[in-house]
């Protein structure tokens, strides 16, 4: 037990990376958080692969560790250099209001993983109420963030929790699978950050709320 | 040798768009080669679907690469779309894009951008189709978001930027939903099957079906539905449909709503499959039946305050997909095979209107309801093809959806929805006054000053004629083969109804084995009625 302890108390730490994600005001901070919450992620993976004896695991670790870690987080950062911090609109939520919805989006994660009768995942319960809550807090995200950047980390907290839901629940799915997942959310984040830096250079605003010429 | 033609039917376009990007450096030759070697890889993914389909139809299904990618004639029916489709709308390319370069609208950069990732988006729509594998399936719908995106945004303007955006965002996020939804039904059956490692293929999770849990299904049927629904256009999810089809470059609109579209219903079919033989078709059929409905009333309702013609189109699209639904909400044979009757239709219908929605753009510059004036003077073909297309997508005859709406009311009246029948007609006829409106506005009248006479080149033309052939020929007569390949996917789609299914039936047949067409459709109408009608 003490080991399912452990993959749910790191699952614990990545709501508080996701919070910290979400309010840090400089999109900069934002990325530099998210590679620290990706390495939680990561050390979940490796102790589940020694929990569950799930050699694969390894493999989901290793190429977390490069695209969350390292390649997501460096594209992220570079792009957010070459933008000016003037122009980052503000929150459309304040931080009280973000933790309200952030505990919210946990207990109605718990309530329904309590209710899922799924064997696999009977010990990890919580770590899976996590990662179902994390994949919420990801659109909280996109939804109340008006910087276009930040909407992009609201994606890639998303994919932190689909990812964990993931490895609890199929970890046992052939390897290309995982990698074409991995190789899926590398490029929407290389895809996003190409078109917000078109957006910023054609309309010089990192602002969603501007996007409003289609309509009806 | 059947599973090297699905083998080498999905990779060929993936090795050409590489070609195509590859070809950005042969300087002066650059623009001949890319467009001959987009030519080759559309018509080449025609001509192998249509051997991989004449192979289904021989042996019932194929897989291939280790059971990674299967097709059956379910499979096969969207594959014929995505052939069909993606090699006219390949040819309408050439002279649209050709217009654009000489306006300015593309460079080279553009082009080869434009034609790569054109047949990248064919390989994804492929793979979607083909994956036997669901976890795959969710791989592929994702890759086919982020391998169009700029396709829609390609023009960099302003509103094309917005729409790319939406488009990446609302999609990513929305088809996220499918993946939690396809996690826990292969969750569920690697605990259930007596091999786990073959959970993750739906030919094996469809005969265990019995086995998984009816709670967990319903769950996850939800999240499919939401998330792939998203990708199908369902209200309330379609928000970044009329912004994206009406930004993108008219053949790419087409690809988008007369392709993308099924791929991901096909998704939703495939997992209510699942469900109906795990816990029965009832809990299916009421989602489809809301959100069918749903998506024709609101979509309706848009198409008739649209002044853009794209906008219009693409609302056009949501209804069409909702009916769809509906009519798999209604079940039954009749109501099954009207639903995919209509997929194939609708594709039809919609690729032609989006090619002449580029035509129109080509001789105005203008998408606008205000400004397109005296369409039949300024481009008499074009003109008259847009009319035939309105009047085919209202469902009037001898037009091809004319059919396939008919069978859905029949089966809507003898599955017993009498009412909901009557609220669908409703607004079919708010469509229809829509659709009315653009041509009387558009077709008609004098052209506006500095539009020249004169219709768009042959090039341009050739698929929209096509197209329009087809429409015709399939709403008189229905090929016996095609009648075939119906049928089949409709016993595949109704798999967890045996006591209904006759065996051997032909829905599209008369006694005599002669192809149903409009007079056929009449017939099994009358015979739908149920007693007290």
């Amino acid at each position: 037990m003490l080991n399912a302890n452990l993959i749910n108390g790191l699952s614990g730490l990545l709501i508080l990376t996701s919070l910290l994600v979400i309010e840090t005001r400089k999109p900069r901070w934002s990325a530099l958080l998210y590679s620290a919450q990706s390495m939680v992620l990561v050390l979940i993976f490796l102790a589940l692969a020694v929990i569950m004896h799930a050699d694969q695991l390894y493999l989901w670790g290793a190429s977390a560790f490069i695209t969350k870690v390292v390649l997501v987080p460096f594209i992220l950062y570079r792009a957010l250099s070459r933008v000016e911090e003037a122009e980052t609109p503000q929150n459309m939520l304040r931080p009280a209001g973000s933790i309200v919805l952030v505990a919210v989006a946990v207990a109605v994660s718990f309530i329904v993983v309590n209710q899922i009768g799924l064997k696999s995942a009977v010990a990890f319960k919580p770590a899976l109420a996590v990662s179902v809550a994390h994949f919420f807090f990801g659109q909280l995200c996109i939804l109340t963030q008006r910087n276009i950047f930040k909407q992009i980390l609201g994606f890639c907290l998303m994919e932190n929790g689909s990812h964990l839901t993931l490895a609890l629940l199929a970890y046992g799915a052939p390897d290309l699978v995982e990698i074409g997942i991995a190789t899926d959310a590398v490029f929407a984040v290389v895809i996003m950050v190409l078109l917000a830096n078109q957006i910023y250079r054609k309309l010089h605003t990192l602002d969603s709320s501007e996007l409003n010429a289609l309509k009806g | 040798m059947e599973t090297s033609f699905l083998t080498w039917l999905l990779f060929t376009p993936l090795l050409l768009s590489l070609a195509i990007f590859a070809a950005r450096w042969l300087g002066r030759y650059m623009r001949p080669a890319v467009e001959t070697i987009h030519l080759v890889s559309v018509t080449l993914v025609f001509v192998l679907a249509l051997i991989v389909i004449g192979q289904v139809m021989v042996s019932g299904e194929i897989l291939a690469i280790n059971n990674w990618l299967h097709v059956d004639m379910l499979g096969a029916l969207f594959l014929l779309i995505v052939g069909l489709v993606g090699l006219l709308a390949g040819i309408y390319s050439i002279g649209y894009i050709r217009h654009d370069l000489q306006i300015g609208e593309f460079d080279d950069l553009r082009l080869t951008t434009y034609y790569g990732l054109f047949s990248f988006f064919i390989f994804t729509m492929l793979l979607s189709v083909t994956s036997n594998n669901i976890i795959m399936m969710w791989v592929a719908i994702e890759a086919t978001t982020l391998s169009s995106a700029f396709l829609v945004g390609i023009y960099g303007h302003h509103s094309a930027l917005e729409a790319a955006w939406k488009y990446v965002i609302i999609c990513t996020v929305g088809v996220a939903f499918g993946l939690y939804g396809t996690i826990l039904i292969y969750s569920d059956a690697a605990n259930v099957l007596q091999q786990p490692a073959t959970a993750v293929f739906w030919t094996e999770i469809v005969k265990s079906a019995g086995l998984l849990d009816p709670t967990l299904l319903k769950l996850a049927f939800v999240f499919v539905l939401i998330g792939f629904g998203t990708k199908a256009g369902i209200f309330p999810m379609h928000s970044w449909l009329p912004d994206a089809h009406s930004e993108a470059p008219s053949p790419v609109s087409a690809l988008l709503s007369a392709v993308l579209l099924n791929c991901a219903l096909l998704i939703i079919i495939r997992f209510s499959i699942i469900v109906n033989d795990g816990i029965g078709p009832a809990f299916t059929q009421t989602l489809f039946l809301v959100f069918g409905l749903l998506s024709v009333g609101a979509a309706a309702f848009f198409m008739f305050v649209q002044r853009d013609i794209k906008r219009l189109l693409a609302y056009s699209s949501t209804e069409n997909l909702g009916l769809i639904m509906f009519a798999l909400g209604l079940g039954g044979p009749v109501g099954i095979l009207a639903a995919l009757l209509q997929t194939l239709n609708h594709s039809l219908v919609k690729s032609l209107m989006f090619f002449l929605s580029g035509n129109i753009l080509i001789k105005f510059r203008s998408r606008s309801l205000d400004f397109v004036k005296g369409l039949l003077q300024a481009a008499p073909l074009t003109g008259i093809l847009l009319i035939g297309g309105a009047l085919a997508l209202v469902g009037s005859p001898p037009f091809n959806i004319f059919v396939s709406k008919f069978l859905i009311i029949s089966s809507g009246i003898s599955a017993g929805y009498p009412w909901l029948i009557i609220v669908c007609l409703l607004l079919f006829m708010v469509a229809f006054v829509a659709f009315l409106r653009m041509i009387s506005s558009t077709v008609f009248g004098e052209r506006p000053s500095g539009v020249v006479k004169g219709d768009v080149n042959f090039l341009i033309l050739t698929p929209a004629v096509i197209l329009m052939a087809l429409i015709v020929v399939i709403g008189l007569y229905i090929p016996p083969q095609l009648s075939t390949l119906l049928n089949e996917a409709t016993k595949i789609v109704m798999s967890a109804h045996p006591a209904i299914l006759i065996t051997g039936t032909n829905f599209l047949q008369n006694a005599s084995g002669q192809p149903a067409g409009l007079i056929q459709s009449m017939i099994l109408f009358s015979s739908g009625f149920p007693a007290g009608w």
